[in-house]
Parts: C-alpha cells; sequence; structure tokens
C-alpha cells in the first residue's frame, strides 16, 4: 500500500517532467550516445569479466568470478598495477610542478616567452603513438641525439640504454609523457595565473614583501582550487598513456613498463590465445580503482573549498 | 461486328502502358542477375609482405579465367591481424580467405568453433609430397581437407647473416663464415670497432628471440621445446641454458648493439644491412627483404646457415601449418577454393621460392628457381639441419580440444631473454625452469579440462619412444609411438 505522500507527489512529478519536457527531449541524443559508447560496453564488459572467452567462439564459457580469482593470484597484473601506480605518483608531480614553474616565468615580461610558450605547446599536438616511435630513435644508445649529446659533453663515457635496461626504463617513459603534455598543463597554469590580481601584488611590493612571500602568500593560496582541478585532470590523463608506451617500449623490457592499458590489450588481442574475459576482469577492477582515487581527490575538493570559504 | 479480341501481336494502350511501366523493373532484375551472376569480389587477408606480388599475380591469373571475379586482397601486420579476425568472425564479416599468423592453438580454436570450411574437389593435392604433408586434425578435419601447407616445414629463423667485408677484417673466410660459437663470439669482438658492433639481435621481437633461443639449443645438441622421448618440457636442459648464456655473453664483451634491446627484426635487418653491425641472425627470408631493400647490400652478405651446430644438432620441427584457410562465413567458397587451387601448380612453387621467402612446399623449386646464391646456401644447409618433429594432435585429434585451453604463459620464453638481456633475470637457469614447470602444469591443467569435457586424451599423447633425434618422424611412425 503506497502512503499518501507518495500518491501525492506521482502527479507532482509527472506535471514536473512534462513541464520540462524539450530539457529531455534536448537531452536525449547526448543520452543516447553515452548510453551507446559509454554505459553499454561497461555492461557488456562486466558479462564478458564473467566469462572464459576468446572471442573466437560464438559465445564464451560462464566462469563466474573465477577470472577476478585468477587475477588476484597474477604477479604480472600487480606489476603492471605497480607500474601504473609508480607512473602516477612520478608523472603527476612532476607535470604539474613544473609547467607550474614554467608557467610563473612565462608569465613574467621575458623575452621571447611567446617562442617558448610555443616550443613546449608543440609536442601536445603530435600524435603519442607517432611521438613513442619518434622518441625510439631520440633515444637510440648509439646514434640518439642524446646520447650523442650526453657523450660529448663528458657527462658519459658510456651510451645509457634508455629504453632497454628494466631499472631505467620506466623513468624514461615518464619523462617523454611529462614532456609531451607538459605544454597543455602551461596553459592551465597560465589560464590559472591570470585570475590573480595584480593589485594583490602591488600592495604587497609596497608592503615590501619578496617575490618568495608574494608566492608563499598570494599565488599558491589562490592557486590551490586550481591545483586540485589540474591535478585531477593531470591524473585521468596519466591513467591513458597505451598509445605513447606501446610505441615506445611495448612494455617492455620485461615488463619494465607494463601499464595496465598494455596489460589489458595483451590479455585481450596480443596474447598468443587472446582471453577477453580475464581481459574485462583486470579493465574493470583498475576502473574501480581509478574511481576509488577520483572519489578522494573529489572529497579532497570538497574540502579545500569549505576551507577557502571559512577562510574568506 | 467489334472484334475485342487481341493477335498475339497486337498491342492497345493498356498493354503498352503497363509493358513500359515493366521496362525499368525487367531492367533492374536483369542487371541484377547479371551482376550476381558475374561480379564478385572476395576478400583475402594474409600477413605475408613479400609475397604481395605472387598473390595478386595469381589473383589475376584466375581473374583472366573467371571474368567478374575479383579480390579485395589486404596484407596486415601479423600483431594486428589476429585481433582484426576476432572482430570480423564475431561481426559476419570474415574475409573469404585469410591466414592465421598464429599458433596451433588459435588455429585448434578456429576449427572448434567451425570457423572454416572445406575446400572444394578442384583444389588437386595429388603429388606424394603434397599428400605427406597433409594431417587429419591439423589439416583435414573429419576426412574433408581444409588447407594445405604451401611452405616446407624444412627451415629455422636462426641462420647468422654476415657482412663479408667484415668478416675479412677479422681474419675468417668471408664465403663461410664463423660456424662455431667461439668462432662467432671472436668474430663479433674484431669487428666490434668504434660505431660498429660485431651482432646484432632483433631483442624488442620477443617471438624472434625465443625461436632464436629454440634453434640455437638444438643446433647445439639439445632436443627442443619437448622431449619426445618424455614427452617432458625441456626448457630448463643445460642446452638451453647454455645457448641463453652464449647470447648474453655478447652483450657482455661489449660486442652487441647497444640498440637491440629496442629494436624488432625489421628495424634491426635494416641497421646491420646500413653497417652498423658485422653479423644479424635472421631466416632464409633475409635474402628477399634485402633484395628489396637494396640489391648492391645483398651481394656483400654472406650467410652461415646452422650457426654453433655440433656435429648432430638439428632443429626438430613440427609439420608444416596450413597457410590458407577458407572461412565458413564465406560466400564464394567455390571461387576462394578455385584461387587456392592455383598454388599447388609446380610454376607456383618455383615462383614462390622466387620470392625468396619461406621456402616452398617442393622444395626442389629452389634448384629451378632464378634465386641469389644465398638463398640457395641457405636452404641447402636445412636439408642437414632441420628434422620433422612428432606433432600429438596427429596421433590423437583430441589434443587440439587441449591446445584450445591451453592459455600463453607469462613470462614466456621470449619474456625471459628480455629479462636476462635486460638484468631483470639475474638466475637463467632458475627463470627456464620456471617457465618449463608453468607449462607443464598449463598442459595439466588444459588436458583436466579437456577431459571433463569428453576429450579422450592424456600427457601419455606427448610421449613418443619411437622418436630418435636428428631424424625425420615419419607418418608410418604415428601409429607405433607409444
Amino acid at each position: 500500500m503506497s502512503s499518501p505522500v507518495s500518491d501525492a507527489s506521482r502527479p507532482q512529478l509527472l506535471k514536473q517532467l512534462w513541464r520540462d519536457r524539450y530539457i529531455y527531449l534536448l537531452l536525449l541524443p547526448t543520452l543516447s550516445l553515452l548510453a551507446l559508447y559509454t554505459i553499454w560496453p561497461i555492461m557488456v564488459s562486466i558479462y564478458f569479466s564473467l566469462l572464459d572467452w576468446s572471442g573466437f567462439e560464438a559465445a564464451g564459457r560462464f566462469v563466474g568470478l573465477a577470472n577476478y580469482q585468477e587475477l588476484f593470484g597474477d604477479r604480472l597484473f600487480w606489476n603492471a598495477f605497480k607500474n601504473t601506480f609508480i607512473f602516477l605518483v612520478l608523472a603527476v608531480p612532476i607535470r604539474v610542478l613544473l609547467a607550474l614553474v614554467l608557467a610563473i616565468i612565462l608569465n613574467q615580461a621575458i623575452p621571447f616567452a611567446r617562442v617558448f610558450r610555443t616550443a613546449i605547446f608543440l609536442p601536445v599536438v603530435t600524435t603519442a603513438a607517432i611521438l613513442g616511435v619518434v622518441m625510439r630513435f631520440v633515444l637510440d644508445p648509439t646514434s640518439g641525439p642524446i646520447n650523442l649529446a650526453l657523450l660529448q659533453s663528458g657527462l658519459l663515457t658510456q651510451p645509457l640504454n634508455f629504453l632497454g635496461q628494466a631499472g631505467l626504463a620506466l623513468y624514461t617513459a615518464v619523462g617523454v609523457w611529462v614532456w609531451k603534455w607538459l605544454g597543455i598543463t602551461l596553459i592551465y597554469w597560465l589560464a590559472a595565473l591570470q585570475t590573480v590580481p595584480n593589485d594583490l601584488y602591488e600592495a604587497a611590493q609596497l608592503d615590501g614583501a619578496s617575490a618568495f612571500r608574494q608566492f608563499t602568500h598570494i599565488t599558491l593560496p589562490l592557486l590551490t582550487p586550481f591545483t586540485i582541478i589540474i591535478t585531477l585532470i593531470t591524473v585521468v590523463e596519466a591513467t591513458n598513456v597505451f598509445d605513447l608506451l606501446l610505441t615506445l617500449t611495448n612494455g617492455g623490457p620485461f615488463y619494465a613498463t607494463e601499464v595496465i592499458d598494455i596489460y589489458v590489450y595483451r590479455q585481450a588481442f596480443a596474447s598468443n590465445v587472446p582471453r577477453l574475459g580475464y581481459a574485462s576482469a583486470a579493465a574493470l577492477f583498475f576502473g574501480v580503482c581509478i574511481i576509488a582515487i577520483s572519489a578522494v581527490q573529489m572529497g579532497l575538493i570538497a574540502l579545500v573549498r569549505r576551507r577557502t570559504v571559512e577562510a574568506s | 461486328m467489334k472484334d475485342d479480341a487481341t493477335t498475339p501481336l497486337s498491342f492497345n494502350r493498356r498493354h503498352m502502358l503497363a509493358g513500359m511501366a515493366s521496362l525499368p523493373l525487367l531492367g533492374l532484375a536483369g542487371s541484377r542477375a547479371l551482376l550476381a551472376q558475374e561480379s564478385v569480389t572476395l576478400r583475402w587477408w594474409d600477413h605475408f609482405q613479400p609475397l604481395i606480388p605472387l598473390h595478386d599475380q595469381l589473383i589475376a591469373t584466375y581473374g583472366e579465367a573467371h571474368p567478374g571475379v575479383t579480390v579485395d586482397h589486404q596484407v596486415m601486420n601479423p600483431a594486428d591481424m589476429m585481433q582484426s579476425l576476432q572482430l570480423a568472425f564475431r561481426g559476419g564479416e570474415a574475409p573469404d580467405i585469410t591466414s592465421v599468423p598464429d599458433s596451433l592453438a588459435v588455429v585448434s580454436q578456429l576449427l572448434q568453433a567451425g570457423r572454416f570450411a572445406p575446400l572444394a574437389d578442384t583444389v588437386v593435392l595429388d603429388k606424394p609430397f603434397q599428400q605427406e604433408a597433409l594431417f587429419e586434425g591439423m589439416h583435414v578435419v573429419n576426412g574433408q581437407v581444409h588447407t594445405f601447407p604451401t611452405f616446407s616445414f624444412r627451415y629455422h629463423s636462426t641462420s647468422l647473416w654476415f657482412h663479408k667485408a667484415m668478416m675479412e677484417e677479422a681474419g675468417l673466410d668471408p664465403e663461410a663464415g664463423p660456424a662455431s660459437w667461439d668462432e662467432i663470439a671472436d668474430a663479433a669482438r674484431k669487428a666490434t670497432t668504434g660505431n660498429r658492433y660485431g651482432l646484432l639481435l632483433p631483442i624488442q621481437f620477443a617471438a624472434r628471440m625465443e625461436a632464436h633461443l629454440r634453434d640455437l639449443a638444438q643446433m647445439a645438441g639439445g632436443v627442443g621445446d619437448i622431449d619426445w622421448k618424455t614427452g617432458e618440457y625441456a626448457f630448463a636442459s643445460d642446452e638451453f641454458v647454455a645457448a641463453l648464456e652464449f647470447l648474453l655473453s655478447f652483450q657482455s664483451d661489449g660486442s652487441l648493439h647497444p640498440a637491440s634491446s629496442s629494436l624488432d627484426a625489421r628495424q634491426g635487418r635494416v641497421r646491420w644491412a646500413a653497417g652498423e653491425a658485422a653479423m644479424f641472425t635472421d631466416g632464409p627470408w633475409n635474402s628477399g627483404v634485402l633484395l628489396g631493400l637494396d640489391a648492391a647490400v645483398l651481394d656483400g652478405i654472406g650467410v652461415q646457415p646452422n650457426p654453433g651446430r655440433s656435429g648432430s644438432g638439428t632443429v626438430q620441427v613440427a609439420p608444416a601449418p596450413g597457410t590458407f584457410w577458407i572461412t565458413a562465413q564465406s560466400q564464394n567458397q567455390a571461387d576462394a577454393s578455385g584461387i587456392l587451387g592455383l598454388m599447388t601448380s609446380d610454376e607456383f612453387y618455383v615462383a614462390l621460392a622466387e620470392r625468396m621467402d619461406q621456402p616452398p612446399l617442393d622444395l626442389s623449386a629452389v634448384d629451378r628457381a632464378n634465386v641469389h646464391p644465398t638463398y640457395k646456401r641457405v636452404i641447402a644447409g636445412y636439408a642437414d639441419s632441420v628434422r620433422l618433429a612428432p606433432e600429438p594432435l596427429i596421433r590423437n585429434p583430441d589434443v587440439a580440444k587441449v591446445y584450445a585451453e591451453m592459455r600463453t604463459v607469462s613470462p614466456g620464453l621470449g619474456e625471459i631473454i628480455q629479462g636476462v638481456f635486460a638484468g631483470a633475470v639475474p638466475d637463467i637457469r632458475q627463470a627456464l625452469q620456471d617457465y618449463a614447470d608453468a607449462r607443464t602444469a598449463e598442459r595439466d591443467r588444459a588436458i583436466g579440462v579437456a577431459v571433463e569435457n569428453g576429450a579422450q586424451v592424456s600427457v601419455e599423447d606427448w610421449v613418443f619412444d619411437n622418436w630418435e633425434l636428428g631424424t625425420d618422424f615419419a607418418p608410418s611412425q604415428y601409429s607405433s609411438a607409444g
């Protein structure tokens, strides 16, 4: 039996829906595309993750949670998981902080500032896959310009195999990724810096504040909300490094640069016997972890916003 | 009297209008029938880049004899092709003809799933060497031929190719090149000067490195992946360990091209051919590829077909798999069979040899073909060193169900080699032992699943007690194997 409140609210809801019908009508194309290309693939992936299926048979065999059980015991999955998080932990702060430093410098009236901005932004517009191939030549131990420069300047006596040594390859990949995307973060910071009122700096200068104190007491506090947003965007981008790493190292040497994207791809397509179900389980599990990280970040954003409001 | 009857040849206005109205329909129907009868476009996917001209010639020949039959021929990267086939089969868009650039496990899965159709009777495989190459379970399913090999099994991927001038500088015979492991290592050290290195290995290409290790271990006297006498995996044998240590020694003494770890076979070949390294390991197709790159370079190249081969060392190779398959989704299976039927003639084998790729099924065609001396030398070398191994699938077709169930073991042999070179795998023997154990466990698991599903198969199907190392395992031996 329904309550009088719910009975009363039902016509009101229908009335509201009818009143806003044009909003829903206009939303329909977007919602349809979202359902088709985001919701449906996720639902299908959840179903696939419960199958043992190579993709060659008409249908897979239902195995329940066996793929997830196997995943938790797969050391190569955890290696990829670890590599992904090392990549995140290293690449995100480096990119965000380096771009901030460059933005502060290039925000000043220095000569050729526009040339430098363009030069830093240029790799952003190049295709990541092509960049990966090109960087293999650039980092080549015998004929690559980086090794040649290091050897000729006397910094090295033996060439460094940037992509061929297990202990070096992931850090090299981090460096290449940071360089490739630095320009876009620089643009974010430059835009953020435009929001800091110039009169605050003028007042601080009148009070005799040093450049460092202006930075720590004016720039940084006012940039804090932007920092969180830029970091969030960068974290999301740092989990999508498939094209760059596939062409740069193909996950090697010996899984040293195998991140989750490449692990999933290898299981689903590049393995001798493809395993679509297992790959779906890995992708879903990692997706849940990313959602958890994003939730923590959203919580932090809310906290900072609350504190900013309280402080003001 | 008014005569309402019309003569057969007379028209009234109504008839004329009806006739005019039906003309376009008749024309449409007629042209459709004509199109259906005469215009057919087959789709053909394969991964044989060096054979494009040969296959296109076959297509043209068939098209001349069958006007209206055209072929959309696409050559794919082997790494991407299985992904395309996966999607095509699921979407009902499979090509009419396809190659399968993957293991027997995948072929078994596809066969089990009914993805392939039998060949029509127009494909004639009546010569003795053609008959001997066909096996139930691999090429024949329930007595119907589904595919056939166009390549011989008698080759391996680990011949040593070298710049003759550099070998001469190193004090070696520029024609024969280094033969033993010691000679190869010595030649590599002597050839290393400045920006030039002794050897270049395509370490980034895991499957190729796996083949190199397997071939070197066997040329040094090893039994191969499986000791057929016992059915056990032999990856941790002394020969495998020694072969991997031998490869690693080039890195230790500085004679290995430092970029090897980030190069695959194609990139490595180009840099070796440009003179960055004296030696390069590759299969017989190197002659054909180099000819395409720069014919002048090929004249300065020598080849040692069987590097490091001890007196009786032979490479055991499985029977040649089928080269092309007709998919069950094809609506043009008769024409597809007709095209594949052109691949069984003497002319085809000679033309195939002249592409200098994998050797043709009829090896005698190499002598009749116009090929570079390096190709003749390398193919002749395989006659002594490559032997036909047993294949459990031929003895017991239910083994296909085990192959279809077996999953890839990671890290694989190729990845272990990469790890050894990258410094991530310090204990070679232990790593190879772990790999052998993992393969054994996976085979046992797959056998268990297959048996649960009704297959009559056991690990004994991998035991061939009548197999002798260094000999071809004849088809007649399958019935007497224990």
